[in-house]
């Protein structure tokens, strides 16, 4: 009974339902390989909840002669579902995949159950791939309850920026467009043609800047002072996306606009964060303009405070990984502008980033991971380009470990000569790294093969990436290799769906990175190289193989919500580590969680094997 | 929800206590050729005050029916008998029974009929039977003045008999549950030991009909081989 009591949906049923079920259930046992139900048993009669073991679905490949795992049914989870409902055979072989023990009842008991208990209806109706959809629901319901109110950065825009904006034509003179603003108590004027397509924006910034540097009289036409090409967002994008643009390019308005491009309305920092209290832009901000390192220095802590608190009031763990990656990103941006301005090289570079912060997947325990992209300009030897940048590269290195950003122990920064290159040079760096691939390279490639550019021109990278796809996608050795790596690290499940612990001596404890989050990160690299995705955001790499059709669409829901939710419990275990002062790491303790949580980890870690068997399946390992 | 199902279940018991009939019990079966697939069994765990048999007493007994090859969940058996008059300090520890649950347990007279009633004379599995077998029989003597012979089963034998392989770390319940991977809900509860023990047996009876174990008579014969063999091996 207590068995039944954690597990959906039984967890969620009333104690009468509950009852009935005990009542009516029997308990079987199935050992290794038995068969629990075949499509030749005819009309399926009766309903199993796995209480131990796990059951796998086999179907037989036809073309191969062999039998295929389609799905697996794991401790707490129900079959068959269509078939029973359906009153019909079941389509597929359900084998005992292990030792397993089922509750059961008959088909009777099931059809009481399930015209009386809502909560049953709904779970066998939606299936079992909705269980993560509940796990998520449940964390996202905590988060409301601790902001007290429904407003997240999940918002769409439209909520926020509903009522009708104040615009005015380009030729009006400032002085009315401020009275406008006055008039209405607000710190904007859109200025939209006569198609109410916004062309600029003005704001009571871009007043006192005017003012103050005396740039003309008050009765000069808007459109010479307003900011051209204000930024803009549809109105199905959510204050999260606002908030990240705001960020990015220290803007405290953004106008939001319907298909056509015309005018909806404007949403300003305030809008967003009078709900969050979380003062991003203004922090993003801060950072950008920064005129000396000791303010960057000393904005860290900022960061370290901003995060604290979006994960106190909910925010999704994907969204705050973002979030400092941007800042993170900001700040990076701001080192190499201020050194720009000391002391030019004279030679225009690309500052890339790689591995977690090529992926814009950083938390608050980083390090560096950097090089530098350059065109080689006419002239100039390559050894010429380099004896100019890597003096550069070595202070903006210095000056970020200063800022918080530990020096790479493997000497994986733009200071290595190895890694200050040009494109020719980087070209030939991959053809080595893909042709030649040495154990030591796929070490590597978690950090080389997630790679972005954070400042300077990107075409070149762009180029370049696109010929690394290319040779990888042809390779088809090289992506086995990719694959048998990524299959080093498996999810700490034992066979009995437990946790396996880091090691005897760490006999409770697990790694979230390495055996949580790695095994996604590896896996979904695999995928997204072998067909051609640039992008190096694991979550953003799952979303665009979705689309490609290269994984079921609920797949990837289950491995994108699988992958975020160890992040998030990951996360939230750094923010207690700081506050009780003690350093980061990514080891947890399982019994340190709650009951849900736990659930949530074992869940999650499934799906990471789910997702590591069909990296297994497609590349025949 | 526990509650719940107690107080269901002592209201469908309510009506049996009390109202037996001592003289027309139910006849202990015999072993003979019935089938393993069909027959049902009980298995049955007790709860006693200590290990001594002769001066110990039985506390809780807790007890799952298995018939047709499934424990059928809604044929549990779960009972404290009510010894308010024992000392029971010594063992509350392990098992978790105080002197207050024990003083609401049912008149032992009453229990022990109901619990002959419910095993129907159907054959016993225990783990370690000897000691469940040797206090159950004393009690029923005491009590009711009851002394026929049941048939009875050692699970402890079981297992190695059907799993003579298997690297169990020890010879306790929990080894083998362990080995199985098997959750223990609360150990030392009379009927969570007894699921667990019914688990087991489940275990071994798969594997008996994979070895062409089928009746009653064939697994007691096996038990018995297993049993010369242990002694052989002893000298």
């Amino acid at each position: 009974m207590n068995f039944l009591r954690e597990h959906s949906p039984f967890s969620s049923m009333d104690d009468t339902h509950l009852a009935h079920f005990a009542e009516h259930a029997t308990l079987r046992f199935y050992a290794d390989e038995d068969v629990v139900l075949s499509p030749e048993d005819g009309v399926v009669k009766r309903f199993y909840i796995v209480k131990q073991g796990r059951i796998r679905g086999e179907r037989h490949n036809e073309k191969e002669d062999r039998a295929e795992t389609t799905f697996e049914i794991s401790q707490g989870e129900c079959f068959p579902l269509a078939a029973l409902i359906g009153e019909r055979p079941t389509r597929t072989l359900h084998r005992a995949s292990g030792d397993t023990f089922c509750l059961s009842i008959e088909q009777k008991a099931f059809i009481t159950l399930f015209s009386e208990s809502d909560s049953f209806r709904d779970f066998c109706l939606r299936g079992v791939s909705s269980l993560l959809d509940q796990v998520n629901q449940r964390i996202q319901s905590n988060a409301m309850a601790s902001i007290g109110s429904s407003n997240s950065l999940d918002t769409p825009l439209e909520r926020y920026a509903l009522r009708n904006p104040i615009v005015c034509s380009p030729d009006l003179p400032v002085h009315k467009a401020v009275a406008r603003m006055h008039e209405n108590n607000v710190g904007s004027i859109i200025i939209t043609d006569d198609n109410r397509h916004p062309t600029g924006i003005f704001t009571l910034r871009d007043l006192r800047t005017m003012i103050a540097e005396a740039k003309g009289p008050l009765d000069t036409p808007i459109r010479q002072v307003m900011t051209r090409d204000p930024c803009r967002l549809p109105a199905t994008a959510d204050a999260f996306e606002a908030a990240m643009l705001m960020a990015e390019h220290h803007f405290a308005h953004l106008c939001v606009v319907d298909e056509n491009d015309l005018l909806i309305g404007v949403v300003s920092e305030r809008d967003l964060f009078s709900l969050q209290r979380v003062d991003l832009v203004n922090l993003a901000r801060t950072i950008g303009t920064a005129t000396h390192l000791r303010t960057l220095v000393s904005l860290r802590a900022d960061v370290s405070r901003l995060v604290d608190s979006m994960l106190a009031h909910g925010a999704d763990s994907g969204q705050v990984v973002k979030i400092i990656t941007t800042l993170n990103d900001v700040t990076v941006r701001r080192v190499l502008e201020l050194n720009l301005k000391k002391d030019d090289p004279g030679i225009p570079f690309t500052w890339l980033t790689f591995g977690s912060e090529g992926r814009q997947e950083q938390t608050l325990l980083t390090d560096q991971d950097n090089g530098i992209l350059f065109e080689t300009p006419d002239g100039m030897t390559e050894e010429q380009v380099r004896e100019k940048l890597l003096p550069f590269a070595r202070k903006v290195n210095d000056e970020l470990a200063e800022c918080g950003f530990t020096l790479c122990k493997g000497n994986i920064m733009a200071s290595n000569p190895k890694l200050c290159l040009s494109v020719a040079e980087w070209d030939d760096w991959f053809i080595r790294f893909i042709d030649a691939s040495t154990p030591q390279n796929l070490v590597y490639s978690s950090i080389f093969l997630d790679m972005r550019a954070v400042f300077g021109p990107t075409d070149s990278l762009h180029r370049l990436l696109e010929r690394v796809l290319a040779r990888i996608r042809k390779n088809a050795l090289f992506q086995k290799m990719l694959a048998g790596n990524a299959l080093q690290r498996k999810p700490p499940l034992t066979m009995f769906r437990n946790f396996r612990y880091l090691n005897e001596e760490k006999k409770h404890v697990l790694d979230l990175k390495r055996q949580g989050l790695a095994p996604f990160v590896e896996s979904i690299r695999v995928f997204a190289l072998a067909n051609g995705i640039e992008n190096a955001n694991t979550l953003e790499r799952m979303e665009q193989l979705s689309k490609k059709g290269v994984f079921d669409a609920k797949d990837a829901n289950a491995w994108k919500e699988a992958y975020s939710l160890i992040q998030a419990i990951r996360m939230r275990a750094h923010q207690e580590m700081l506050d009780r002062d003690e350093p980061l790491t990514n080891y947890i303790d399982p019994d340190d969680l709650n009951p849900l949580d736990r659930r949530i980890l074992r869940e999650s870690f499934r799906q990471a094997q789910r997702l590591q068997q069909k990296l297994e399946v497609t590349y025949q390992l | 929800m526990l509650e719940y199902i107690k107080q269901w279940l002592a209201q469908r018991r309510g009506g049996a206590i009390g109202d037996h009939d001592p003289g027309n019990l139910p006849e202990p079966k015999t072993v003979a050729e019935q089938q393993l697939s069909r027959c049902r069994l009980i298995v049955l765990d007790l709860e006693t005050t200590g290990l001594n048999a002769s001066k110990d007493e039985v506390i809780a007994i807790g007890a799952v029916a298995i018939e047709g090859g499934v424990i059928h969940l809604d044929d549990q058996f779960d009972l404290i008998l009510r010894r308010p008059e024992l000392d029971i300090r010594e063992t509350v520890l392990i098992h978790g029974i105080g002197p207050e649950a024990l003083t609401q347990g049912h008149e032992t007279e009453d229990a022990l009929l109901y619990l002959l009633e419910w095993m129907n004379g159907d054959p016993v599995l225990a783990y370690h039977s000897a000691f469940d077998q040797k206090f159950l029989e004393k009690t029923l003597k005491a009590q009711l003045g009851y002394a026929r012979p049941h048939i009875w089963m050692d699970v402890a034998e079981l297992l190695p008999a059907l799993f003579p392989n298997s690297n169990v770390k020890g010879r306790g319940l929990d080894d083998w549950a362990d080995f199985f991977g098997l959750e223990v809900s609360e150990r030392h509860h009379a009927a969570a030991d007894a699921l667990v023990t019914a688990e087991l047996t489940l275990i071994a009876l798969n594997k008996a009909r994979k070895n062409n174990v089928k009746t009653l008579k064939e697994l007691a014969e096996k038990l018995h081989y297993q049993r010369r063999l242990k002694n052989m091996q002893r000298y």
